[in-house]
């Protein structure tokens, strides 16, 4: 197979990407993939593996190998909207402060600022907790609360790109700020958004799990760290090497869905993002 | 304000770049605080912790349902039928009043220190605090000073001898441990080295009922106190790691280096005495911004642990549904790292004399 030009001697990248799409590849195939449903129970709970049950069955008597395929999806489905919510709002305040100027930008960078201060984890808690889980909660306030990161990136390179000629020159022949944007930013910053992005996915993930892992997922879904939750608070665990076929492989997913996205952001980030080097 | 700045071009981003990057949403806060005078962070402070008390009151009179109706909810411990009983609980805790009212009534009681009554334990929620406070905080202490003592040096020997083999290592090793998430290699730690091998006690910040008196107890409680502290350490170390780090590389070409080494000074004494110091501001601000990641953290510990500290209160009190001890909690967590947030950008104003106003 011929390697594309663009992922030549950039290893990092090709392994995330790899990562990342055989995760999606599980997520959106979940159905054919899993060898049994996730949630219904198939005789004795605490099976050891077997032919039909590759990794056994957990404390409900539910195929431990399904539900791992399972939780992808729920995965993905957090990922993809949650990630959308944060380039929609983080698009909107970032180009608005960086375009605007004045006021506005005032206004929309201290928002930013209190947002930036303040601790994610109690808060999504918090609101998890009183709100009642469930994974529309969680997906709404991953957006809500990760969005200030983007917004920055969006006004920042919104200002360097408005010093440009091109910017400059295309409002001198009347292109209205619609046109501008479509036309000029969105393509001058797509790439770097897409590095933050990157970011973004795997912090969701992360969080998701974190939630689900307090036990303030979505009861209903099959998510991973609500499984690690269950594997970790069952007093069998440790009997029969039950972690082993139940909490490892979880655990591992889970790992490994973060790391595709964070290698992916790594290997982007350098060279789109030229306020790396910001922290001197 | 630094983000008014023209960035620097990409060419200029050296390979420090890959490691500053990760830790974005944390060196990003440090330049922004860095030229803005300090009335301003004042203010913003204040209109944070405002915000988050109006926040703490509202959430639960926003959800749907009443609080004293998730209270008393059938199948709850709280459980109560009689209508005037409920209109008593109602009046009690100033349920039967407006909303405005019951926030002025809700901002007198916290000047006077007054965060409720837990309905779980009947105890003032304020002293169920105090108590935890304490042991929260010798578990971040301890967690800082893991981490320090394996972070700086680490990043130190990695940023000196950078793209060399013992770099490339470090770097693989704490980018990893950083993706690491912390519930999960606490879960991992505590089935393995608590549970299945009985290295550590387990859970817990003393052993009950033991009776420990003088060096006894304090022996205990260290005993309990290192796998948390140490997986603490290795979670906060990642951070400094990779900014100590970086911030080591760009003094790798500085003049006074190069002046040194004509004179003949040990390298030893070039890396630790001249280029460590000169390296050393931006970590000390991480390691004070770090905190609002680090709470994030000790709540995951505190639980996996059954420590007795705040985060893991928070999360009882979820699970009871005793809304006073919760809200209690969240805010002591919330307005504590605000504050700390608050007292590096001063502290940091008065360390670096380009800052001070």
């Amino acid at each position: 197979m011929k390697v594309p030009a663009w992922l030549r001697g950039r290893p990092v990248l090709a392994v995330g990407l790899s990562i990342i799409g055989s995760f999606c590849f599980v997520a959106l195939f979940a159905p054919w993939l899993a060898p049994h449903p996730a949630t219904d129970p198939f005789g004795e709970n605490y099976q050891r593996p077997s032919a039909t049950h590759l990794l056994g069955t957990n404390d409900a008597g539910s195929d431990n190998f399904s539900r791992l395929i399972w939780g992808s999806r729920t995965t993905l489905i957090v990922v993809v909207c949650a990630t959308t919510m944060v380039l929609v709002i983080g698009l909107a305040v970032g180009l608005t402060a960086g375009l605007r100027g004045g006021f506005a930008d005032r206004a929309a960078m201290r928002v930013v600022d209190v947002f930036l201060g303040l601790p994610i984890l109690p808060l999504l808690i918090f609101i998890a907790a009183l709100a009642g889980p469930s994974l529309t909660v969680s997906i709404l306030m991953i957006g809500l609360f990760t969005w200030p990161q983007t917004a920055r990136i969006v006004r920042s390179q919104t200002l360097t790109l408005r010093q440009r000629g091109f910017i400059t020159s295309a409002r001198g022949f009347g292109a209205g700020p619609l046109y501008v944007i479509r036309r000029h930013l969105v393509p001058s910053l797509g790439p770097i958004i897409a590095a933050n992005l990157v970011f973004v996915a795997g912090l969701s993930v992360a969080i998701e799990a974190g939630l689900a892992f307090l036990g303030l997922g979505d009861p209903v879904a099959v998510s991973w760290g609500s499984d690690l939750n269950r594997a970790l608070t069952n007093p069998q665990i440790l009997i029969d090497l039950l972690w082993l076929r139940w909490l490892v492989p979880t655990g591992l997913a889970l790992t490994l869905a973060v790391v595709g996205f964070t290698l992916v952001g790594v290997a982007l980030e350098p060279q789109f993002n030229p306020r790396s080097n910001r922290a001197r | 304000m630094s983000q008014t700045q023209i960035p620097a071009p990409a060419s200029e981003a050296p390979e420090t770049a890959e490691a500053v990057g990760t830790t974005e949403f944390l060196t990003e806060a440090a330049p922004s605080r860095r030229r803005r005078p300090p009335w301003v962070s004042l203010a913003s402070y204040v209109v944070t912790v405002f915000a988050l008390i109006t926040f703490n009151f509202a959430i639960p009179r926003l959800m749907p349902g009443s609080p004293i109706d998730a209270m008393l909810a059938q199948g709850s411990d709280t459980y109560v039928q009689d209508d005037q009983a409920r209109g008593a609980l109602a009046e009690y805790y100033n349920l039967d009043q407006s909303i405005p009212e019951q926030y002025l009534h809700y901002l007198g009681g916290l000047v006077r220190g007054d965060l409720g009554t837990s309905i779980d334990t009947n105890i003032p929620v304020t002293e169920e605090l105090g108590g935890r406070v304490g042991w929260s905080f010798l578990l971040m202490v301890t967690g800082m000073l893991v981490s320090i003592a394996i972070g700086l040096p680490a990043g130190i020997h990695s940023g000196w001898h950078r793209s060399k083999r013992a770099d490339r290592n470090l770097l693989g090793l704490f980018l990893t441990l950083q993706n690491l998430p912390i519930y999960l290699v606490g879960a991992a730690a505590f089935t393995i080295l608590v549970s299945k091998l009985g290295l550590f006690p387990l859970g817990n910040a003393t052993t009950l009922n033991a009776g420990y008196t003088g060096f006894a107890y304090l022996l205990d409680v260290g005993r309990h106190l290192i796998l948390p502290g140490i997986l603490l350490g290795l979670d906060f170390a990642t951070y400094e790691f990779l900014v100590m780090r970086s911030s080591m590389v760009s003094e790798l070409g500085s003049d006074y280096l190069l002046a040194g080494r004509a004179k003949g000074l040990k390298q030893r004494r070039l890396k630790y005495r001249y280029a460590a110091r000169n390296a050393l501001l931006p970590v000390v601000t991480v390691i004070g911004l770090q905190f609002s990641v680090a709470i994030t953290s000790i709540i995951f510990i505190e639980r996996i642990f059954s420590y007795p500290g705040v985060g893991g209160y928070m999360l009882l009190a979820i699970g009871q549904r005793d809304y006073p001890a919760m809200q209690g909690a969240f805010l002591v967590l919330t307005v504590t790292v605000v504050t700390v947030n608050l007292l590096v950008d001063l502290v940091y104003r008065r360390l670096d004399p380009r800052t001070a106003a």
